[in-house]
């Protein structure tokens, strides 16, 4: 059967070519569309995850980006039952140098360790430390500007979350006299088996202008996450959706010059549901080779996206095993479902026709 | 083997067939002549299942063919179908388009059969390596694999040579002899004087 199937394909080499490709490019779009929101969405949940157990942003505001919150909770939630270590950050954004936006992070010093330095040493008042990535892309690498004000370049760090690397980390005090503002986070570090629902209440109880989320319902709430899997799926679907329809025409027209072959095939006694087997089967033998190449040339599309300096690390994607398991079953379903009425139609090719003056 | 009763039909509203009565005996070598539209390519596909009839009754040893309960099982053991074209399945060679007929017939199976054809060397070939008339006796020899009961060939010779067609006709005659019944729809009288009774079709009558 794979001998014949095997065969039939190669019997009508552009259109099965078509078909191959048409699935390809479908495939290869929903693993890297895939790949990378969930890469975007795991850079950026590790980091907050690397630091706390427990993320304390304004209350009612929704982006980090927006938050402010007085670092001077920090003394208060220090004092509380169960709390090993509190830090703080400021998100913020700038241009540096040729570079139209470059993230700015200003940490507390408890915070520095999480940036591995591989050039000098972490900064200290009127310093900065660069990831390699921008590093890279200076001109002048012993000193940058933000926000109109100069500072030192200390070091250079290297971070397996891609995007810090496209990153700068200042003196959480310095940064917000730049973003005016005290801090867009507070992470907070807890004991081993504290309860974590305990502390959150006394953290609340502290200033009703904060919000308290465990780090884990902080990252499966966070709005910015909710649209990069919604586009991230929106996409994939319309990828799916136009992967089987070109599957549905190529394999209608491939169908339909076969007419007389399964217009014999019926006439021979072969029954519509093996003439229908076999032509999924056809399908599947694509669908499978397909899912193979598109692995591979996403694999490839990421290698380059991820080592490509002109994108500071900041889109970064991996196919992990069980994305890799979720596309193999929408490959097979969609060359499964693809050629299910060019089946069915070919499986109801009505031999009389063969008899009747070759109208097939 | 085969009876036709008052078979009556109809495309649409166009009558094809009136009336028809036949009686069909085992090992009997039959010729349906007629000019082309006469209706005997819609007898033939009444008699071989592939239609059913608008009105009356078709039985096959006294089976009713409205009570198979499976067409499809019921072809393959009873009915080998060749057609005035070969249709062969252009990317198998011939052992392969043997065995879509038939997938479980052995390679020695296979082999006889050509044999008795005398195309066996061409066991391994394509049917775009082939000649015309090669590629009919392949049709003839899928129609053969599953040692049917009985065979329909639909203007078999249409695509032949005078050389050929004859060559054709005699395997009929052969086949007929050997106790395979075999109902040839031809409008090559001729030819058809080979078969043991000739019936004509004429404006859907017999």
């Amino acid at each position: 059967m794979l001998n014949n199937a095997i065969k039939a394909l190669k019997a009508n080499t552009l259109k099965t070519t078509l078909i191959y490709l048409s699935l390809i490019f479908s495939i290869v779009s929903i693993f890297l569309i895939s790949a990378i929101s969930s890469g975007i969405i795991n850079m950026y949940s590790s980091m907050l995850k690397s630091d706390g157990d427990i993320i304390i942003t304004q209350a009612k505001i929704s982006d980090t980006f927006f938050s402010n919150v007085d670092i001077q909770l920090i003394q208060k939630i220090n004092k509380l039952n169960d709390v090993k270590e509190t830090s703080a950050m400021i998100v913020g954004a700038s241009p540096v140098e040729a570079l139209p936006i470059v993230a700015i992070y200003g940490v507390t010093p408890n915070r520095f360790k999480n940036y591995r330095l591989i050039l000098n040493g972490y900064p200290k008042q009127n310093e900065a430390l660069v990831g390699e990535a921008i590093y890279s892309n200076l001109k002048n690498k012993k000193s940058i500007s933000i926000g109109n004000k100069e500072f030192k370049v200390s070091g250079v760090f290297r971070s397996d979350i891609g995007f810090e690397n496209g990153s700068v980390v200042l003196n959480i005090n310095q940064a917000g006299k730049i973003f005016n503002k005290s801090a867009s986070m507070i992470m907070v570090n807890s004991n081993l088996n504290s309860n974590i629902e305990d502390i959150l209440k006394d953290i609340k109880n502290l200033d009703a202008n904060i919000d308290a989320k465990s780090t884990e319902n902080f990252v499966d709430n966070y709005n910015q996450f909710k649209i990069i899997k919604t586009s991230s799926n929106v996409i994939s679907l319309i990828a799916f959706c136009m992967g089987l329809l070109g599957i549905v025409s190529i394999m209608s027209i491939t169908i339909n010059q076969r007419k007389s072959e399964f217009g014999i095939k019926r006439a021979l006694g072969i029954p519509m549901k093996k003439i229908v087997f076999s032509i999924m089967f056809e399908s599947f033998i694509l669908g499978f080779l397909s899912f193979l190449s598109a692995f591979f040339i996403s694999e490839l599309a990421l290698f380059f996206i991820k080592n490509s300096s002109h994108l500071q690390g900041y889109v970064n994607g991996e196919i992990t095993s069980s994305l890799a398991l979720i596309i193999f079953v929408t490959s097979i379903s969609m060359a499964l479902i693809g050629s299910i009425i060019p089946a069915l139609n070919a499986a109801h090719t009505d031999p009389v026709e063969l008899i009747q003056g070759n109208k097939i | 083997m085969i009876q036709a009763n008052n078979i009556t039909h109809y495309y649409n509203n166009d009558l094809a067939l009136e009336n028809i009565n036949l009686e069909i005996n085992k090992g009997e070598f039959i010729a349906i002549i007629g000019e082309s539209g006469s209706g005997k390519s819609t007898l033939l596909s009444i008699l071989s299942t592939l239609l059913s009839p608008t009105a009356g009754k078709m039985a096959f040893d006294n089976l009713n063919y409205k009570d198979i309960k499976n067409i499809d099982t019921f072809r393959q053991k009873n009915i080998g179908f060749i057609f005035q074209f070969h249709y062969l399945i252009n990317y198998l060679d011939v052992k392969d388009n043997l065995k879509i007929a038939n997938e479980k017939a052995t390679n020695q199976e296979i082999i006889d059969i050509l044999e008795l054809l005398d195309i066996k060397e061409l066991l391994n070939r394509y049917p775009n390596e082939i000649s015309g008339g090669q590629r009919q006796r392949v049709a003839i020899a899928r129609a053969l694999i599953n040692n049917p009961t009985v065979i329909f060939a639909d203007e078999p010779t249409g695509n032949l040579d005078s050389k050929n067609s004859i060559k054709v006709f005699e395997l009929f005659k052969k086949l007929s002899q050997n106790g395979t019944t075999v109902i040839v729809a031809t409008h090559d009288l001729t030819l058809a004087k080979e078969a043991n009774r000739i019936y004509e079709v004429k404006d859907g009558q017999l």
